[in-house]
């Protein structure tokens, strides 16, 4: 019953708002460089379509790269500020205030510095990537269960015990936590650096669209992105799931009927 | 030393105690004043105890009194802040040179990442028992504790009651001489508390049937005064804070109505001796 509510409702909404948007248009005889009407877009996006695979692939690979390499960064990262207090010390300011600087404006320094391919997009979706993961893992190492911390001292257990059999497992969950912010941002990080130089992806379909006033075309690629995120929040959240069987189910057990 | 005269005319040199295994002399804890106009508390107050190998200790007391607090001690876990004055504190060490002691906390202290099996082996790997040692083990411990089959559960998946088993069975595990049990079965129902306490005495784990030395000293903190009859050779008796021993007492093999009688009275001096069941 509330599963179908979850998924009626916003589906209802949805269509609604579609329907406004097509009527609105029509209606109001916008023209189509403006605002095109919804149909107008999903025609154009079949008639792109063969175009459009090549886009994505590129796009993906980018995000998914730049989102791996800045979850290994972030969470070594975090690793190292746990075991050495140096390191949180003189580090963590710094990491903290390069996320003060806008990705978009980073971008045009990586293009300058690494060209045109692959790896500016990669650069720029690792930097946005790893501070979420790295603050969530830092946030839980140090908020370990004082009762499991006791519970391995009190068998004789030496900080490297701490590390390994307490702090680095506890901190999972949350990295994997920081890992799903990170994957709604990967995506926009990509298309963003894209847009900026590059040859292929869906910041580049953005950016000839607009050129050429095709508002449909941009739309469809906004579209694209919305789904590609989603599908890689998805993803990320699966793969979170799988890695931590310990964890019970996030539903709480809801106070059930009796049966009459 | 004024405070622990019985100490000294129960444990005598005329009984046969080997070296203790583990020693108090004079203990003294005291913690900062919480808020401003507080006054320092003082946990326990000059404490003296001795176990040697082979014997079990119960540690009774009021709520508060300090026994987790004296155990603690003696498993190296002073809290922060706390100031700990002692004439002496001896405990076994290792081949290493690290504190052979194995603690086990009020709570369960499992690890919620592990499954039971895994978890059992935390205190193995920390002694750095070898791998196939700590297997086998677990595997003939998971009998006797009654876990056969829950190896691979999680520990949200296991009763209270097979927690803190679970919990006892890591603290075994590495082979230890000196197991320090705090309340291991306090957060259970009085029937399945009571199950354990008749289980855990058939399981012998300070090794009575052993030969000379080859036993453990088994310090067992409890406010039960019967789970402390049943499960030790010896009881101390400590005061209401700040705690100082005002018992030692051997338990007599046989009929314990009389030793009851002799604790509850020096749980609670003025109560009179109406006093039933716990403290
Ligand atoms: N970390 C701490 N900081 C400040 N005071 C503490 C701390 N731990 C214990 N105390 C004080 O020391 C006293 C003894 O505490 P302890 O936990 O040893 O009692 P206990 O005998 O184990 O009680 P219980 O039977 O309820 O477990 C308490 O009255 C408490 O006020
Ligand atoms: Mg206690």
């Amino acid at each position: 019953m509330r599963r179908w509510r979850r998924l009626f409702a916003p589906t209802v909404a949805g269509l609604v708002l579609l329907v406004g948007w097509e009527v609105g248009v029509r209606a109001s005889g916008l023209p189509a460089f403006v605002l095109p009407a919804p149909s107008q877009v999903a025609r154009t996006a079949v008639d792109v379509a063969p175009l459009l695979g090549g886009h994505v692939v590129t796009t993906l690979t980018e995000a998914g790269l730049g989102l791996l390499v800045g979850a290994v960064v972030g969470l070594l990262l975090a690793v190292l500020i746990a075991a050495f207090p140096w390191v949180q010390d003189t580090v963590y300011p710094l990491v903290t205030l390069t996320q003060t600087v806008p990705t978009v404006v980073l971008a045009p320094l990586l293009i300058l510095w690494a060209g045109f391919g692959l790896l500016p997009k990669v650069v720029l979706v690792a930097l946005t990537a790893f501070f979420p993961v790295l603050v969530a893992a830092v946030t839980a190492m140090a908020a370990v269960d004082a009762e499991h911390a006791e519970m391995v001292a009190g068998l004789g257990g030496t900080r490297r015990h701490q590390f390994w059999l307490v702090q680095l497992p506890a901190s999972v969950p949350g990295a994997l936590g920081g890992l799903r912010v990170a994957a709604t941002y990967a995506i926009g990080a990509a298309v963003v650096a894209e847009y900026l130089a590059g040859q292929s992806g869906l910041g580049v379909l953005v950016q000839r669209s607009r050129k050429g006033y095709a508002v449909d075309q941009i739309l469809v690629a906004v579209v694209l992105v919305a789904v590609l995120t989603g599908l890689l929040f998805l993803l990320v959240d699966g793969l979170a799931r799988l890695a931590t069987p310990w964890q019970r189910p996030s539903t709480p057990s809801r106070p059930g009927r009796t049966p009459a | 030393m004024t405070t622990s005269p019985s100490t000294e005319a129960v444990v005598a040199p005329g009984d046969v105690t080997p070296a203790p295994a583990l020693e108090v002399v004079g203990l003294t804890v005291t913690f900062p004043a919480v808020g401003r106009r507080g006054t320092d508390v003082v946990a326990l107050r000059d404490v003296d105890l001795r176990v040697a190998a082979g014997e079990f200790v119960a540690v009774v007391g009021p709520s508060g009194c300090g026994k987790s607090t004296l155990l603690r001690v003696l498993a190296g876990l002073t809290p922060a802040g706390a100031t700990v004055d002692a004439r002496a504190v001896t405990t076994p060490v290792d081949a290493s040179g690290a504190r052979a002691t194995a603690w086990m906390p009020q709570r369960d202290g499992l690890l919620p990442w592990r499954r039971a099996w895994s978890n059992a082996l935390v205190g193995a790997r920390i002694a750095g028992v070898d791998r196939a040692v700590a297997d086998a083990r677990a595997r003939a411990l998971f009998d006797a504790f009654g876990l056969a089959g829950f190896e691979r559960a999680w520990p949200h998946e296991l009763s209270g009651g097979m927690r803190q088993r679970l919990a006892l069975l890591r603290t075994c595990l590495p082979g230890r001489p000196v197991l320090l049990l705090d309340e291991p079965f306090g957060a259970l129902d009085a029937i399945t508390r009571r199950r354990m306490n008749g289980w855990l005495a058939g399981l012998d784990l300070a090794g009575h049937g052993r030969p000379d030395g080859a036993g453990r000293a088994v310090v067992l903190v409890t406010h039960d005064v019967d789970e402390a009859l049943l499960l030790a050779d010896r009881v101390v008796v400590l005061s209401d804070r700040p705690g100082r021993v005002v018992l030692d007492l051997r338990v007599p093999r046989g009929d314990p109505t009389a030793a009851r009688q002799v604790l509850l009275e020096a749980l609670d001096p003025q109560g009179g001796t109406s006093a039933s069941g716990g403290a």
